[in-house]
């Protein structure tokens, strides 16, 4: 006997992000899924805007890792509350797991909420989590070759960050080429170079983000 | 590896229809792949036949098929099948299109007995 199914087999985790969207939305909060390869400075980043930005929007942060609490840790240490999500394998967080974080969260209070994904370049992206922005990073170190091998996450995401740009005299990295590549697939993407170590470029990553959080305020309000 | 996660749902989906429908074995599962979604074959396939043992499902022949992709350009509105994340639009070159179809991933229907 034949059952006609038509059923979206990312139905639950799209549903649950929908549902994730709609509660941020409601209460006027950013939410920043950044997602990168494990090492290319994600917990960093992080730290940056925190440096930068904590002083006028209140932040928290969901951090997802295989294993251990180091980048909760971290973050807490900075006086921002920071919840750690440990998928135990998983290579990705769903929307779910999302969900339950912010039920953790006094979402009523909250201008900014940043989400470290698991450090992969491939099944984060397949995720919705229900973010309001979505950002990657590519650190120097990388290569410039990743566009061409990844080209989803490069293609779907509103920014892309290009970190660790003070090792740039040390490493074979073709600025030029990276950008006329990752700029054929995604035309609308920010591009942001920027050091975590000495600081360049975090300035306009901190004005892309106070940009995404006034967004979210003014569709609010209106 | 996110493939684990999809066969998860799959299985999901294809043990409540069978329960509904009463079946004791599902024979065959349809599953409809766009062409640019990046999900491997191979590894639903693998993590199934791991995950369906003792289920309704056990033994179940996974069955693919692909949609081709579809995409209206955003500059000159001409529909084309773009072939990968890198494509332009063949008649104005722009790269700025909405993906009509192709990353599509459902269960079509399933064969039960």
């Amino acid at each position: 006997m034949k059952i006609e199914v038509k059923k979206n087999i990312l139905a639950r985790n799209d549903t649950a992000a929908a549902e994730n969207r709609e509660r941020l939305s409601h209460q006027g909060v950013c939410m920043i899924n950044l997602m990168a390869s494990p090492g290319a400075g994600k917990t960093s980043v992080i730290m940056k805007a925190i440096e930068s930005l904590s002083d006028r929007y209140a932040m928290a942060v969901i951090e997802g890792d295989i294993a251990s609490e180091i980048d909760s840790l971290a973050i807490e240490a900075m006086n921002i509350p920071a919840l750690q999500i440990n998928t135990g394998g998983s290579c990705h967080l769903t929307a779910s797991m999302i969900s339950s974080a912010l039920d953790h969260l006094d979402l009523d209070s909250l201008d900014l909420v940043i989400v470290e994904n698991v450090g992969n370049l491939v099944c984060p992206a397949e995720f919705d989590l229900g973010e309001t922005g979505r950002v990657m990073i590519a650190s120097i170190t990388e290569g410039h070759d990743k566009p061409h091998k990844y080209p989803t996450i490069f293609k779907e995401v509103d920014a892309i960050l290009v970190n660790k740009i003070d090792l740039l005299p040390y490493c074979d990295f073709d600025m030029a080429s990276f950008h006329q590549v990752v700029e054929g697939l995604n035309p609308d993407g920010a591009v942001i170079e920027l050091s975590c170590k000495d600081g360049y470029g975090t300035d306009d990553w901190c004005g892309w983000i106070e940009t995404a959080i006034t967004e979210i305020k003014t569709r609010l309000s209106s | 590896m996110h493939e684990y996660a999809i066969t998860e749902s799959i299985l999901e989906i294809v043990q409540t229809e069978a329960v509904e429908a009463g079946a004791r074995r599902v024979d065959e599962v349809k599953v409809v792949i766009g062409e640019l979604s990046s999900f491997a074959e191979s590894s639903i396939e693998f993590y199934f036949e791991e995950l369906s043992r003792g289920t309704v499902a056990e033994g179940a022949c996974l069955v693919f098929e692909k949609l081709e992709a579809n995409a209206e350009c955003c500059a000159c509105g001409s529909g084309f099948r773009p072939r990968n994340a890198f494509y332009s639009c063949p008649a104005c070159g722009s790269r700025l299109f909405e993906l009509k179809r192709g990353k599509e991933l459902y269960i079509d229907s399933i064969e039960v007995e």
